[in-house]
């Protein structure tokens, strides 16, 4: 696997990245996060604006180029995305199963 | 109604201006334009913008700064004045105002910026200091007159406020520096 690939992803990356499963723009994704997060995880503006420029250089996502003209950007995943979100949530559930095993 | 505030913060005053800026948003002053040293406000509902001061490390009219500011409008965030590189900004308070994802990053960026800022700031005046001196070295070989006076006044008066500057940043400098190394040390615990 590339080394791109082989990281772990900060919480908001991590949700902009599931957030784009369907093309969403900057505000699109803030409001899909906060709902899938029961409003616990509001992104700031300079965040998202920060995390989107480098997944765009990483490749995670892209512009949806129907709309590359326009003041409102939207973007979506990639398929190398895919593969990072997929390689995260298997880190993920182990980090789960090891703590619950242990205060079990 | 409406006032305008004639007051100067120097750029190591950031924070300061900051929070002069909500101070005022609480008392119903809030900000709708703002060059150096000129601020003009307008009464309106207490504490409805939080504002924030951001540096930016291009011009404001660089092709990455208007679609970043683009980006910031469709969240809600507008700029409402700026001074060279820095921009003030306001978001509506019940928005939740700028309160960063990740407060150590947002920190640890905020603090490079300015550290580069001040960087190129003191290679300008080192540099605006050295023309002076040179200036005046030229001026001592030639024969009194008015206007070589008045150069000779002239180079002094920038090397010394150059220098003053210079100086200025130098305590400024030594505190975002330990900013940074205890913002660094957050980062082995916290996201």
């Amino acid at each position: 696997m590339n080394k791109n690939e082989n990281v772990v992803l900060t919480e908001a990356v991590f949700y902009i990245l599931l957030a784009l499963y369907s093309p969403l723009h900057g505000y699109g994704i803030m409001q899909e996060t906060e709902r899938m997060t029961g409003g616990r995880l509001k992104l700031s503006a300079g965040t998202l604006y920060g995390a989107i420029s480098t997944m765009l250089e990483k490749n995670w996502i892209e512009a949806v180029s129907s709309d590359e003209e326009s003041r409102r950007k939207e973007y979506r995943i990639t398929g190398l995305g895919k593969v990072v979100v997929k390689t995260e949530l298997v880190r993920l559930e182990e980090l789960v199963d090891n703590g619950k095993k242990r205060i079990e | 109604m409406k006032k305008t505030v004639r007051k100067i913060f120097f750029v190591w005053e950031y924070e300061k201006e900051e929070q002069w800026l909500n101070e005022m948003s609480k008392q119903g002053w809030q900000l709708t334009k703002a060059t150096f040293g000129k601020f003009r406000f307008e009464s309106g509902t207490p504490d409805e913008y939080t504002y924030r001061l951001e540096l930016l490390d291009k011009s404001l009219s660089s092709k990455e700064n208007t679609s970043y500011l683009n980006f910031l409008q469709d969240t809600g965030i507008e700029m409402v004045g700026e001074c060279r590189q820095w921009i003030y900004l306001r978001c509506k308070t019940a928005n939740g105002g700028f309160e960063p994802t990740n407060r150590t990053l947002y920190t640890l960026t905020h603090l490079l910026k300015i550290q580069e800022f001040i960087g190129t700031t003191k290679n300008k005046l080192v540099a605006m200091i050295a023309l002076a001196m040179c200036g005046l070295l030229v001026m001592e070989q030639l024969d009194t007159s008015n206007l070589v006076d008045f150069i000779k006044g002239f180079c002094t008066g920038i090397g010394f406020a150059a220098s003053f500057v210079t100086l200025a940043f130098n305590p400024f400098s030594r505190r975002i520096n330990r900013k940074v190394k205890a913002t660094i040390n957050e980062l082995y615990t916290c996201e």
